[in-house]
């Protein structure tokens, strides 16, 4: 009984539970928040709603009037957690403000709280060109056709480049500046592939930056990113032109048929577009409308000699380094011409020199005042030199332009400058120059010695002339020939030295070869071949020792050079060997001993020697 | 105008630009000129004062230097290069004792010392093997020509590290970390002081200060003491401005 009523509680325990998570999860919420709370007209605001639990809910997009609702994405998420089904929902609204002022959106469901917008004014501040509130009410704009500020979007209105130029009427050489706009619509606009380009061979540009401005925008509701190059152009000759601007640029290209594109508008969003594989990239060059201008020549009648080609409206000031100097010392001169225009154009020789003064020629620098430099100042610096001293007037200055707005040529004059030239302190009337390489300071100018006098000696290079090509050049072969000729003179001696070694060498071993002869003959008792061989190795002993032929050895000269106890024995020696040859003598055995060391003996003081 | 030697025009501009004279100076621009046509220690040292009185420092040191390079035992030279450095605030150069022993003549004279002591020495080696029994004279022969030849070559040393400088022409020159303009200078140098240049990269140089330290400063900011040579059509866009 009690498992009976055991499983009966369990049982309406799950019932229980089961209908408890049922009732849970039958009643779905929704969230739902606006961002930004706060835009300017033109731009919109992200609506999402959020729903979560089971069952359909539908909502409704509220109408709000000054308030465009729209759909760009919606998705669904569903889980199941314990057996019990979870459904969530996003769906995301685009909010586009077409007025200004403070909106209240109702909310969607009877439970959730309405939402405030606050819309401001639009700033305009991005462009100038489109002008302030160009969208508080937006002109419908086609694709491919043209609204009231010129905008002309491709077919597909994903792009467009403008050109905005304040006239269309200027004077060859006047710098007109310019405004570039390439506007993409966002998504739709892959990448721009490089700057604008101008289309004419018969107008200059200055460089554009790579770094332009960038601005969101939107144009007929569709959100833009539009960038705006500022700079200068300027006319080559005269004539009508009509002037285009190109930029290269990938797009998205729509790959579903017209009819499913109007869910594309629909959705808007190109992520969801991609996801869905409905747009391919395509390179494309987006041109602007073509802009007539119309470049007048400028007029030969009135043209002032100096001008230089100015084109613009200028005006002039002049000012010098120092109003008091001392003869011979430098002056600067300064004319400065403001205004805007052409100024590479902008030139001046400014004073010309003569007796008076002696001029050099002027630098040029610019200061912009705006980043394309049509508006600046341009600063002519002029060294001058006072010839005599006195008091000197530094004539007025002129300068001529072309003025584009009174069609006429003006030049504009500056005012004179008076200059109180001293004579200097160590004039030459007064005293000598002062000697060269003087020790002294020279007073005038602040503890300087004095110059120099200058000879006509002078240098091609401060290069020291050891390091200069000719000079090593010539240095190295002077040593290279007293190195060769110490070498080759070294290789000589070696030489001599070799011959010398080798001679000796082929002398000791024929005074060997005969000492050998002496000793056979010894032993055979053969007198006449021992005394011969005595001779000639005695003869071989003494030439080396007197560096004479072993031929010129002979009884005189041994009279003549030898000296000692061994001389006697010597010449009997040759005498006996002589005498062998034909008496045929023998001689006994004690006296091959003798000549035999008297032989050596000769041999071991050579040694010595 | 080539990009490949732009310190002579920078020169020449400045020349131009920063004129000045005296009673006995010729007019920088002039003596620019005729710097182009060679060089001589007197008219560098008279176009360094022409800088001076202009007051352009650092176009006077850089002229003081270069005579200097010319003449290393002018007093004149000496007296005005200090005397500008100090008024601007900077040390006065100091010499080493090598470097002052280096520098007893001028380079040029030392050149042709080192020929006359090449000469000596290699004609007293070759003597000694043709006249051996006057080995002994013609040794010593040979020893003095190896010290011509050494004192030459001393100077050289001296020389080397000064024909690697530069001096600071404008009123400053920002020193950076590397070479690039837009971030901040680690230091400042001012006019007139000599830094070692180090190495290049397109517009700027690698420099080591007197006190060690190390940067890039922009190529126009410096003027190398040993100047480069200036192509043609640098010097007749120069002649005809």
């Amino acid at each position: 009984m009690s498992i009976l009523r055991q499983r009966v509680f369990i049982a309406s325990l799950g019932i229980y539970l089961f209908a408890v998570a049922a009732a849970s999860t039958a009643a779905p919420s929704v969230d739902v928040n606006i961002e930004p709370h706060q835009i300017e007209v033109g731009e919109s605001a992200r609506l999402t709603i959020l729903t979560s639990g089971s069952g359909t809910l539908s909502v409704t997009l509220p109408v709000v009037p000054g308030l465009e609702f729209r759909v760009v994405g919606q998705s669904r998420q569903i889980q199941i957690i314990n057996g019990a089904t979870i459904e969530s929902t996003s769906t995301v609204v685009r909010v586009t403000a077409d007025e200004p002022g403070v909106f209240t959106i109702p909310g969607l469901t009877p439970t959730s709280p309405p939402l405030v917008l606050r819309v401001n004014p639009s700033k305009g501040g991005g462009s100038s060109l489109l002008g302030n509130g160009a969208f508080q009410g937006p002109a419908p704009l086609v694709p491919g056709s043209s609204n009231t500020n010129g905008i002309h979007l491709t077919p597909d209105g994903s792009a467009f480049v403008h050109l905005e130029m304040p006239k269309h009427e200027i004077y060859v050489g006047e710098s007109v500046p310019v405004e570039i706009q390439v506007g993409m619509r966002d998504g739709f606009v892959a990448s721009v592939n490089g700057l604008p380009k101008l289309n004419s061979g018969d107008f200059t540009l200055n460089n554009l930056s790579r770094q332009p401005e960038r601005a969101a925008k939107a144009i007929d509701g569709k959100p833009f990113t539009v960038y705006t190059w500022r700079s200068v152009l300027a006319a080559v000759k005269p004539g009508p032109y009509s002037l285009t601007f190109e930029a290269p640029m990938t797009i998205r290209v729509r790959t579903r048929p017209q009819r499913d594109s109007m869910l594309d508008d629909l959705l808007g969003d190109p992520f969801l577009q991609n996801i869905f594989g409905t747009t391919v990239p395509k390179e494309v060059t987006v041109t602007s409308p073509a802009a007539a201008i119309k470049v007048l020549a400028l007029p030969t009648q009135g043209r002032p000699p100096d001008f230089g080609g100015a084109v613009g409206t200028f005006k002039i000031s002049a000012d010098i380094s120092s109003s008091k100097n001392t003869a011979g010392d430098p002056l600067t001169l300064r004319m400065h011409v403001n205004g805007a225009g052409n100024f590479d154009r902008v030139e001046s020789s400014m004073l010309r020199g003569d007796a008076e003064w002696k001029t050099y020629e002027p630098k040029a620098t610019f200061n912009p005042a705006d980043p394309i430099g049509y508006r600046g100042e341009k600063i002519f610096e002029q060294p001058l030199i006072a010839s005599q001293p006195g008091t000197h007037t530094v004539p007025a200055l002129n300068f001529s332009y072309f003025d584009p707005g009174t069609r006429r040529y003006e030049t504009a004059h500056s005012s004179p400058l008076n200059v109180t030239v001293s004579p200097p302190a160590d004039s030459a009337a007064n005293e000598p120059p002062p000697p060269a390489n003087s020790a002294g300071a020279d007073e005038t100018h602040g503890g300087l010695r004095p110059d120099h006098a200058v000879s006509e000696a002078r240098v091609d290079s401060l290069i020291p002339p050891y390091f200069q090509p000719r000079f090593v050049g010539f240095s190295s072969v002077l040593a290279l020939l007293f190195g060769g000729g110490w070498i080759a003179l070294r290789r000589r001696e070696l030489n001599a030295r070799d011959t010398k070694r080798q001679r000796e060498l082929a002398r000791v071993q024929l005074t060997r070869t005969l000492l050998e002869r002496m000793a056979a003959a010894s032993a055979a008792g053969n007198a006449a071949v021992f005394l011969s061989s005595a001779r000639s190795a005695l003869q071989q002993a003494l030439s080396a020792r007197w560096e004479v032929a072993p031929e010129q050895i002979a009884e005189d000269l041994i009279d003549a050079r030898l000296e000692g106890a061994d001389k006697d024995d010597i010449r009997q020696i040759f005498a006996l060997a002589d005498e062998a040859n034909y008496s045929g003598d023998d001689l006994k055995a004690a006296d091959f001993e003798r000549w035999t060391q008297i032989v050596s003996r000769q041999f071991s003081e050579e040694t010595t020697s | 105008m080539s990009l490949r030697a732009p310190w002579g025009t920078i020169l020449v501009a400045l020349a131009l630009l920063g004129s000045s004279s005296s009673h006995t100076a010729q007019p920088p621009a002039q003596a620019q000129a005729q710097a182009q046509a060679g060089y001589s220690a007197p008219a560098l040292y008279n176009l360094g004062n022409a800088y001076a009185r202009a007051g352009k420092p650092g176009l006077a040191v850089l002229n003081y230097e270069r005579a200097r390079l010319l003449e290393p035992n002018d007093p004149d030279i000496d007296a005005n290069l200090r005397h500008v450095r100090e008024a601007v605030g900077l040390p006065p150069e100091s010499r080493s004792r090598f470097e002052r022993m280096a520098g007893i003549a001028s380079p040029r004279i030392l050149a042709w010392a080192a020929v006359l002591g090449l000469l000596i020495a290699g004609a007293s080696m070759l003597a000694r093997w043709l006249y051996p029994q006057h080995r002994h004279k013609l040794a010593a022969a040979t020893l003095l020509g190896i010290s011509l030849v050494g004192v030459t070559i001393a100077n050289g040393v001296a020389l080397w590290p000064i024909m690697h400088e530069a001096v600071v022409v404008t009123q400053t020159a920002p020193v950076r970390v590397s070479p690039v303009p837009i971030e901040e200078p680690l230091f400042v140098l001012p006019e007139a002081s000599i830094v070692r240049v180090m190495g290049e990269h397109d517009a700027f140089v690698l420099v080591r200060t007197e006190a060690g330290r190390t940067g890039w400063a922009q190529r126009a900011n410096l003027a190398p003491i040993l100047p480069r040579r200036v192509a043609a059509d640098d010097v007749s866009l120069v002649i005809t401005r």
